[in-house]
């Protein structure tokens, strides 16, 4: 068990490399939503005796994740007719490699975490850990929405890996909770995306500095 | 070494010679069998580097009025670097023709002395097209050295030696996925395939390794396609040995493991030709920072491995 | 004979040559070299035998007896010393004749003696106050030295520099001997490892003997004063004086016991210089400041195998640190090998045509066949590259910390990182001096004074030839060169057992035969084989463009554009573009400059804060005696409540 579930936080951990290393928004999209995915599954495989509504749940966080926010995205990305992320805050390969730098860091310091004996082995804590720098890169190194949004959705991913510690104490109803949060997110980004585009031609955050006053 | 050489070391010489000499040439029909293959081509004929080179050995030689004699001279010495690492790579149970102490560095280092000849041979046109792909080739390849150097950590790492022909007799243990990719990709950008170089094209503004060789013609010619067919080869048998665990195979089917795979490698890089294009310049850095840090990581999970 | 006696010899030859220099430049040339055979020789019976040198005189200098000493470790550098002094000596012969500069010849001779003198007494004695004298001394006849061409504005401007920055070094120096006599309880100097207390000054003598040999981010005046420097000046300094930094390092982190951070700090100290100077090497376009950055670079790999061999010598991996140490012992005498012979071959463009900037050069190899040649085999043995010498001594370094990985302690997490660092330094080096041959001596000239180009005549060709073959015996027989590295070594650790030559440091000498007889012989194959198939010559192709121009060719910014780019962050490129505007553009450029960071990023703004606020300072300084008074009042009472506060409890 153990060990598939660390496979999957091990793709995921890549994923987050390749989110951090794709120039082109639809491979940052797709990364993130297979990510999604990924993670949604890890509560089936986590618990010994299937429950229907942890089951329930999981398949709720992978449509969620890996169908209706990347198609969400991808209509605003159409609409906006954007392709790809030019000249971020901090460039790909930076990125990529404090990205890794990261990665390591986390593997290295999840070790000296005080943890329960059943997480010591397992790559639980490093993924999210990794997850949530991730997202912080993208969120400050990227210039256009779309990219910050998947950003944002990359860190949730790193929450909730983190809540996955926590699912024999807590119900997944946080989990669900959350979700909530970000579908709310989403959508609220996604009319943000649509104004900026009226009214910027453009979906460059940077030009949002002119409304600072 | 001294003295006491035996049948068996002759006929040993002439199975590596015969290996890396004569089947090298065969690695680019097949690629571009494969590619003419999906293209729903009839495609050159899979010995067609043969004919090429019989042919352009024969042929006389143009020359640069600026070039001076080593531009013959490089790639000799490129051809002499290239084949000499190919001596230190070990074929399965037949070992490397020469072995010690630290020969993958040497083999890394013969290598570059093979880069640094043909950029010498290509500056000496005065081309601004040759100079463009020489500072392409020298400084891609530093990123491309680093993933080189990190694959080999880790299969010394995972072996606990120092020498290729210890160093590749098991496989690559649980980073053998991340080591096979980053290994790959250096493969590709190493012997100047798509998606880092295109071997076809014929805009010189795009090209890397092809545009250094532009104002060669001839036996020198034949000796840089020769050389870089060999090299390919090269790539292709340490992957395939970094990833399989040749040493524990028994000797008669480790030949044939060998040839299935390098089979594998070609078909493996004519599909990717046939299916990517080739990347614009400013994503060749990410591409070879991305195969540098799959090797990174196959180095951290050696070492954990180890450590468990 | 005696080494002593040899070494007296020495130093009266060198004395006299002082003497002889400012008349004479055969007696002092004859002199000169008559020093520096006897001190080679010296060295040589030294490294070769068993015994160490040591002489204790009744002589009183400074309140302190005199007290020399040459074992394996002084006596290794002295050879070094001795080689280029000698190289150098012959070649200013010509390079910086009466004919051409009939004041400062005489003075360049005479200083060229005091150094080399200076040098090897740093070598040989053992006394901390005599240390520092000729500690300043050498530093001083450098500084002459640096400044022979004192009409030019920047070779005054790089004296300074090299001088503050020299002295700012010699006061780390000066708190460390002072603070080693004073808890030690003498000046003389020797092994004193087991007073553990002496450990914290280790951190004084590299932060001392690191601005002496240009450890990054320490090297800053390193490039100004070796590329302004006459090239035969800028050849010593770079082959030899820098690596009496070294040479301090290697010997008090022998002598002294070791802060446990040290190895760790040296190996990243050296792998950080490894590979950012050979970045800032990449980037410039002026031949001779491309070397100076190179040498920072080598100084890198020369204090990673240190680092290796402090790191094993603390956890007690006698074999692997030994490998490390006698690659880097090793690349000590390389370096200088090469480093000096590629600075005698800039030199020798510089003298045909007057400019070191690369892109103004091209096309050298009609002019100067032999230059070109010696400046090839200078590229590829810097680029450490088989078979020459620079890959042999790299091939320790990397074996060694190939070993720490594999053994798997804690040392392996200094030893991965260093040796994929060394890996693309040595990328770079390549890149470095494919560009520098390439522009300087291949394809068409760039301007008439390269076109008119003469080759140097042989008193600078001899001294090229001599290190070109040097590196050639040293990269074809390393075995030869084993025991007297292995000597070294075991001077530096005693403890270690003694080595014999390794299997695989013979394979690899076997091999570098084999490899280069076989280039040779495939080179004159294909040469004969394109002789007997016909060969036609004809224009460059350049895309079917049929009148291409010299300026067309790559130059130094465009080929190391790529690099740059990558490593802007440390590099900071600056540049003013012109780009082509309208339909028939006329006038476009790109002027570009590559700023020494630290000096010009660091070092400048800080020290001009440091003007600024005691420009506000001097204020006070205003010629009133009544406001002095005051002064002097308030300074008082300023006193007395200090010691009034440190009184109360």
């Amino acid at each position: 068990m153990n060990i598939s579930v660390n496979l999957l936080v091990g793709f995921a951990m890549g994923l987050n490399l390749i989110a951090l290393g794709s120039n082109r928004l639809p491979s940052l999209i797709r990364a993130m939503s297979v990510q999604g995915v990924l993670l949604g599954i890890i509560p089936l495989l986590m618990e010994k005796e299937l429950d229907w509504r942890v089951a329930l749940v999981a398949l709720a966080t992978a449509i969620g994740k890996g169908v209706v926010i990347p198609g969400l995205l991808r209509r605003a990305m159409r609409a906006a007719s954007i392709e790809r992320e030019v000249d971020p805050f901090i460039g790909f390969v930076p990125s990529l490699l404090l990205g890794a730098a990261g990665t390591v860091a986390a593997v290295a310091l999840a070790q000296g975490l005080p943890l329960l004996p059943e997480h010591a082995g397992s790559l639980l804590v490093p993924g999210a850990l990794a997850s949530v720098l991730t997202g912080f890169i993208l969120l400050v190194g990227r210039s256009k929405a779309i990219s910050q949004v998947c950003g944002y959705l990359i860190l949730e991913n790193g929450i909730y890996l983190f809540g996955l510690l926590l699912i024999k104490t807590t119900p997944l109803l946080v989990e669900a909770g959350v979700l909530l949060d970000v579908t709310v997110g989403v959508f609220v980004i996604g009319i943000i995306v649509d104004h900026i585009q009226r009214a910027f031609d453009s979906l460059d955050t940077r030009k949002l500095t002119a409304l600072r006053e | 070494m001294a003295g006491g050489y035996t049948v068996n070391d002759l006929i040993r010489l002439l199975l590596h010679v015969a290996w890396w000499l004569l089947l090298a040439p065969l690695l680019p029909g097949i690629i571009n069998r494969v590619k003419s293959w999906v293209a729903g081509r009839r495609g050159p004929p899979i010995l067609q580097l043969y004919f090429d080179l019989a042919r352009l050995w024969k042929k006389s030689v143009v020359m640069s009025t600026l070039a001076s004699p080593a531009f013959i001279a490089g790639p000799a010495v490129a051809w002499v670097a290239v084949v000499g690492a190919a001596m230190l790579v070990p074929l399965g149970p037949a070992g490397a023709l020469l072995h010690f102490r630290g020969d993958v560095l040497l083999m890394l280092y013969l290598l570059a002395l093979a880069r640094f000849a043909t950029a010498w041979a290509a500056m000496e046109t005065g081309s601004a097209f040759e100079g463009m792909g020489a500072a392409r080739e020298v400084s891609y390849a530093i990123l491309a050295e680093a993933a080189m150097v990190a694959a080999m950590l880790s299969l010394s790492i995972e072996t606990g030696t120092v020498s290729l022909t210890t160093m590749l007799a098991p496989s690559a243990g649980a980073g053998a996925v991340l080591l096979a990719a980053g290994l790959f990709t250096v493969l590709l950008a190493e012997n100047c395939r798509v998606p880092f170089d295109d071997p076809n094209t014929h805009l010189e503004l795009t090209m890397i390794h092809e545009v250094m060789v532009l104002d060669h013609s001839g036996p020198p010619l034949a000796v840089i396609l020769h050389g870089a067919s060999v090299k390919l080869l090269l790539f292709s048998v340490l992957l395939v040995q970094a990833v399989l665990p040749m040493g524990e195979l028994s000797p008669t089917a480790a030949p044939g493991v060998l040839l299935v795979g390098v089979f594998t490698v070609a078909v493996g890089v004519g599909l990717v030709e046939s299916f990517l294009a080739r990347f614009s310049f400013r994503r060749v850095p990410l591409l070879l920072t991305t195969a540098f840090l799959l090797c990174i990581f196959a180095v951290l999970v050696a070492w954990k491995g180890g450590a468990a | 004979m005696n080494p002593g006696t040899l070494l007296l010899a020495s130093a009266a030859s060198f004395v006299a040559s002082i003497v002889a220099g400012n008349r004479y430049a055969r007696a002092w040339l004859t002199l000169t070299l008559t020093g520096v055979f006897a001190g080679l020789s010296a060295a040589l019976i030294v490294l070769l035998g068993t015994t160490d040198w040591e002489w204790r005189s009744t002589l009183i200098v400074g309140g302190q007896l005199v007290f020399l000493r040459l074992d394996g470790l002084s006596a290794l550098f002295l050879v070094l010393v001795s080689v280029v002094g000698g190289a150098g000596a012959v070649y200013a012969h010509e390079y910086w004749s009466e004919d051409d500069y009939p004041t400062s010849a005489p003075r360049g001779r005479m200083w060229w003696s005091g150094l080399v003198l200076s040098m090897g007494l740093v070598l040989t004695i053992v006394n901390g106050l005599h240390f520092l004298i000729a500690w300043e001394s050498f530093a001083i006849c450098a500084y002459f030295l640096i400044t022979l061409d004192r009409q030019r504005r920047a070779v005054r401007a790089a004296g300074w520099l090299y001088l503050a920055a020299s002295h700012a070094g010699t006061v780390a120096l000066f708190a460390f001997f002072a603070s080693l006599a004073a808890r030690t309880g003498s000046w003389e100097l020797g092994p004193l490892r087991d007073h553990a207390s002496l450990a914290p000054l280790f951190w004084l003598a590299l932060f001392g003997f690191g601005v002496k040999a240009g450890v990054f981010p320490l090297h800053f005046w390193l490039p100004d004063a070796h590329a302004n420097a006459p090239s035969h000046v800028s050849a010593v300094m770079s082959a030899v004086a820098i690596k009496m930094g070294i040479y301090g390092i290697v010997r008090f982190s022998g002598w002294l016991p070791m802060p446990a951070a040290a190895g760790w700090v040296v190996i990243a100290l050296g792998a950080t210089s490894a590979l950012l100077g050979i970045a800032f090497a990449f980037a410039q376009d002026d031949v001779k400041r491309l070397l100076a950055y190179c040498s920072v670079e080598n100084v890198g790999v020369i204090m990673i195998g240190l680092g290796g061999a402090m790191l094993a010598a603390a956890h007690g991996h006698a074999s692997w640190g030994l490998l490390a140490l006698s690659g880097a012992l090793l690349h000590v005498w390389n370096h200088g090998a090469f480093k000096a012979l590629l600075f005698f071959g800039a030199g020798s463009v510089l003298h045909a045509t007057g400019t070191r900037t690369m892109s103004r050069l091209g096309g050298l190899w009609r002019t100067m066949p032999w230059t070109t040649g010696m400046f090839a085999i200078g590229a590829v043995a810097v680029s450490g590259l088989p078979p020459l010498n620079g890959f042999v001594s790299e091939w320790l370094v990397y074996l060694g910390l190939l070993d720490a990985v594999v053994s798997k302690g804690p040392a392996a997490w200094a030893a991965m990182p260093a040796i994929i660092m060394l890996a693309m330094a040595g990328a770079l080096a390549l890149a470095s001096f494919t560009k520098a041959g390439a522009l300087i001596f291949l394809g068409s000239p760039r301007t008439q004074a390269a076109a008119a180009a003469h080759e140097s005549g042989r008193w600078m060709r001899l001294p090229m030839l001599t290190l070109a073959a040097l590196c050639i015996a040293l990269a074809l027989v390393p075995v030869l060169f084993w025991p007297a590295v292995a000597r070294a070594v075991n001077a530096w650790d005693t403890s270690w057992p003694p080595a014999a030559v390794p299997n695989s440091l013979t394979s690899i000498g076997r091999t570098q035969v084999a490899l280069a007889l076989a280039a040779v012989a495939a080179t004159f194959l294909l040469l004969h084989k394109v002789r007997t198939n016909g060969l036609r010559r004809g224009l460059t192709w350049d895309c079917a463009y049929a009148a291409p121009t010299a300026h067309m060719q790559y130059s130094s910014g465009s080929f190391a554009g790529i690099v740059v780019g990558w490593f802007a962050w440390i590099l900071r490129p600056q540049g003013i573009v012109r780009r082509p505007r309208g339909l028939l553009p006329l006038k476009a450029f790109r002027i570009g400059h590559n700023p020494e960071t630290v000096l010009e990023l660091v070092i400048g703004p800080v020290s001009r804060v440091i003007v600024q606020a005691s420009r506000t300072a001097s204020r006070l300084q205003h010629g009133n005696l009544q406001a002095y008074i005051l002064y002097v009042i308030a300074a008082l009472v300023a006193l007395g409540s200090v010691a009034w506060l440190a009184g109360t409890p």
